[in-house]
């Protein structure tokens, strides 16, 4: 029962769902639609395990006095704040202009972008730590990925060569290389899609 | 409300910017704000569109069979009872099995027929030697990659030789990708930069 | 008789440029004709499809049609209802309605339908003659999508077979991985240094297949790292992902015979928001100093923002995605990165379970019957031999 029945489980709704692809008839239609909402359905239930885990996460740590205790603190009340306004006005809560979307707007939004861009600094400290590493792989990705990059700078003469080489790598060995990793990915996804239907592939199930 | 509103996410961005330099409370500060704000934004706003659309109109009108999905999502929950928390497994069975199925299809036919119908192209084209070695190429850079891939054979001899050329295709992929992508970062770095000295301090229009 | 004669010639050719020089506003074109109504192939059943011989006034200089009407009704005497229109130069039609009954367009399937098509042009029009019965009705299977279903049941028999192989004692080999062979030295690494592990299933869903394939190889380190008694964090960005997560790292601790020591706090749930989540995932590399990062799974742009802050802070990282935009960051800022397939091959390498290393076998197999037909491809397409491609074309 603790066992069998979650493996007979994903078998069945596993070979449904490759059935169905094939079968265009409104009655697997209409199935895998109730399928897809049900999963959905499933999801925001876990919502709740997330919170528990990290609300429970915070509050021990502010309990045991932990190092850093003051920052779960902010955690909670972050948490707490947006829960409160989220749901005190009913669903008109979360309409524009509401303080619910202030917060979005000045304190997630801000953090958000920033945090985005700063990938703009590591893009250039791993394009460096890849610079210092001088084997013939790396430097055939820096030297590619200069001739991209470069390829919407002017470069007076060489402009003209470099824009072409750029849309030729692009176009050409760019793609033979992402179709062998695209049939690659294909072939090791199938494969691990049907260990998991057939019950062979199961550490995600855990034990007792 | 919108002058403070700019302050405090000014004052944000520069704390998350401190990070660049070490880990310092500035930036812990922010971070945890951040994760308390952002987990009670994805509740709050999958709550109202999603589960209220999804489930509870569904109910309302009548359409019973979305109290499977509840049942199901009922028994996830279920893991914070230690000793009924197997029934979890079912949902989680139901997650798993579905979506697997689902992509095997998918993966089978995105990253399989159509990248595999895509390559039957002409090794020779009539009167186009671009093309032709284009194609050559690809033909090539594919099967060499492919190699590269293969697990139960040793990259040894000509077939090792084959899988070097795959990798370095490979390789030349990545680059252009990363030199691809360096553009988009530094636009969005630019964004930041903007909000700071325009919109904040009024410094740049 | 010569007078008459050129006298009629003369009307003639005044009635001929007569005739030029109006337009003929109310002359209405040729209609469409041989109207044929039939169920649309390879459909649910809520659908008609209408084809027809274009108008001959269709391209024509005047009496140009602009436009097709295409006209239902529940009998050949009845009310017709335009259905829908398309423009000149098109011959079909799917007139297609909704499945579900109580929506305002629902398609009756297994009723009788008639059809007329009108030829527009910009100010007069004619109609085709009444063409029908037809009935739609759904299919059960998808006559396009028969490669599919071939190559579903080959691979399947594949990968069954090799596993059956493998069950009857079978051995396979399969060469060394770079990125495999780190791991046991990246966990030693940590048990020295008395630091944690930190692994990162990405932002993927439970049901992302890379999640459960990470899911696997979650599974083994866990093992290792209880055998080694050193400490691993997961911090998980899906509650479901956190769920799973837990049942394979305590899986992992019971065969490693070391139930006592899992701590399920280890194993939380952080936010679903993806920068917040790298923000947190950041704070926790630092301030845990965490001796081996793991990324693998499924990663967006967050990929070379943990990267690059965990090779800043000294740790050994072994990455490994199938996004393949992201693969090119992990390549330039871990130590080692499982490349696409190789991440789904990460876990047989690593539990060595016969089993799994039977379906890489089969995946080689299957590698190998692709770059065959690449090849015979190639070739048919260099002679202009079009029916190899149709092999592999899927209509949806």
């Amino acid at each position: 029962m603790r066992r069998q029945l979650p493996i007979l489980i994903v078998f069945v709704s596993g070979v449904f769902m490759v059935i169905q692809y094939f079968i265009p008839h409104e009655s697997f239609e209409f199935i895998y639609e109730y399928a897809m909402d049900w999963i959905i359905i499933i999801g925001i239930f876990a919502m709740l395990l997330g919170l528990w885990s990290l609300t429970r996460a915070s509050v021990s740590k502010v309990q045991a006095k932990a190092p850093g205790w003051g920052f779960s603190v902010m955690t909670l009340v972050g948490l707490a704040t947006m829960l409160f306004l989220g749901f005190y006005k009913g669903n008109k809560s979360i309409a524009e202009g509401t303080f619910f979307m202030d917060l979005f707007w000045y304190i997630y939004t801000p953090i958000q972008a920033t945090m985005f861009s700063l990938l703009a600094f590591y893009i250039a400290s791993a394009a460096y730590r890849a610079f210092r590493v001088r084997t013939v792989l790396a430097t055939i990705l820096l030297v590619t990925a200069l001739i991209i990059m470069l390829r919407l700078i002017p470069l007076g003469p060489i402009s003209g060569v470099n824009q072409w080489l750029a849309s030729w790598i692009l176009t050409v060995p760019n793609m033979a290389a992402k179709r062998a990793i695209w049939i690659g990915v294909g072939l090791g996804a199938t494969a691990t899609a049907l260990k998991i239907i057939f019950g062979i592939e199961r550490a995600y199930m855990g034990k007792d | 409300m919108e002058t403070i509103g700019i302050w405090i996410a000014a004052l944000l961005t520069l704390g998350i910017f401190s990070f660049l330099y070490k880990d310092n409370p500035f930036y812990k500060f922010c971070e945890s704000l951040f994760v308390g704000i952002s987990a009670g934004y994805w509740f709050v706003t999958t709550f109202w569109q999603v589960f209220m659309p999804k489930l509870a109109d569904n109910l309302i009108a009548g359409r019973f069979y979305y109290m499977i999905g509840a049942i199901f999502g009922v028994l996830m929950l279920l893991r914070l009872f230690p000793k009924i928390g197997w029934l979890s497994r079912w949902s989680l069975a139901l997650v798993v099995g579905t979506t697997a199925g689902l992509y095997f299809t998918r993966y089978l036919v995105s990253n399989g027929m159509v990248q595999v119908q895509n390559t039957i192209i002409p090794l020779y084209v009539k009167g186009n030697l671009s093309q032709t070695i284009g194609n050559l190429v690809i033909v090539i850079g594919t099967f060499s990659g492919l190699i590269y891939f293969f697990f139960s054979k040793e990259h040894k001899g000509a077939f090792g030789g084959l899988a070097k050329l795959g990798i370095w295709f490979l390789m030349l992929s990545f680059g252009a990708s990363f030199g691809y992508t360096v553009m988009s970062r530094m636009s969005l770095l630019i964004g930041r930069m903007d909000y700071l000295l325009g919109t904040w301090l009024g410094l740049i229009r | 008789m010569k007078k008459t004669k050129a006298v009629l010639f003369s009307i003639l050719i005044i009635l001929f440029f007569f005739n030029l020089s109006f337009p003929q506003e109310n002359l209405s074109p040729l209609p469409p004709t041989e109207v044929r109504a039939s169920d649309t192939p390879n459909d649910n059943g809520h659908s008609i499809t209408v084809t027809w011989k274009l108008s001959g006034d269709d391209g024509a200089d005047k009496k140009n049609v602009v436009a097709y009407e295409i006209l239902r009704s529940d009998s050949p005497t009845g009310e017709f209802i335009v259905r829908g229109m398309v423009p000149a130069g098109n011959n079909t039609y799917q007139d297609r309605g909704a499945k579900e009954k109580e929506d305002k367009n629902y398609f009756h399937p297994h009723k009788d339908f008639y059809y007329k098509v009108r030829a527009k042009t910009l100010n007069s029009y004619s109609e085709s003659e009444v063409a029908g019965p037809a009935q739609a009705y759904g299919e059960w299977f998808h006559l396009g999508k028969l490669p599919v279903f071939v190559g579903t049941v080959t691979f399947t028999i594949m990968v069954l077979a090799f596993i059956s192989l493998a069950r009857k004692g079978k051995e396979f080999y399969v060469r060394p991985l770079a990125g495999i062979d780190a791991v046991d030295d990246a966990i030693g690494r940590a048990t020295e240094m008395g630091r944690p592990i930190l692994y990162i299933l990405g932002l993927g869903s439970a049901a992302d297949i890379a999640t459960i394939a990470s899911f696997t190889i979650l599974n083994r380190i866990a093992k290792k790292t209880a055998e080694h008694k050193t400490k691993i964090i997961v911090p998980c960005n899906d509650p479901i992902v956190m769920s799973v997560a837990q049942e394979t790292v305590k899986a992992g601790y019971l065969d490693a015979g070391r139930p006592d020591m899992y701590k399920e706090e280890n194993i939380f749930y952080l936010t679903s928001m993806q920068f917040a989540y790298v923000a947190a995932v950041n704070g926790i590399m630092l301030r845990e100093q965490t001796a081996t990062n793991f990324y693998l799974g499924k990663f967006y742009a967050e990929s070379l923002i943990l990267a690059e802050t965990g090779s800043v802070a000294g740790s050994i990282q072994i990455s490994g995605t199938d996004e393949i935009a992201q693969i090119p960051f992990f390549v330039a800022a871990t130590d080692f990165t499982l490349i696409g397939e190789e991440l789904y091959a990460a876990s047989a390498y690593l539990g060595r379970e016969p089993l799994l290393l039977g379906a890489l076998k089969a995946q080689d197999l299957a590698k190998a019957i692709v770059m065959i037909s690449l090849a015979l491809g190639a070739l048919a397409a260099s002679f202009h031999l079009g029916f190899f491609l149709k092999l592999f074309t899927v209509q949806m």
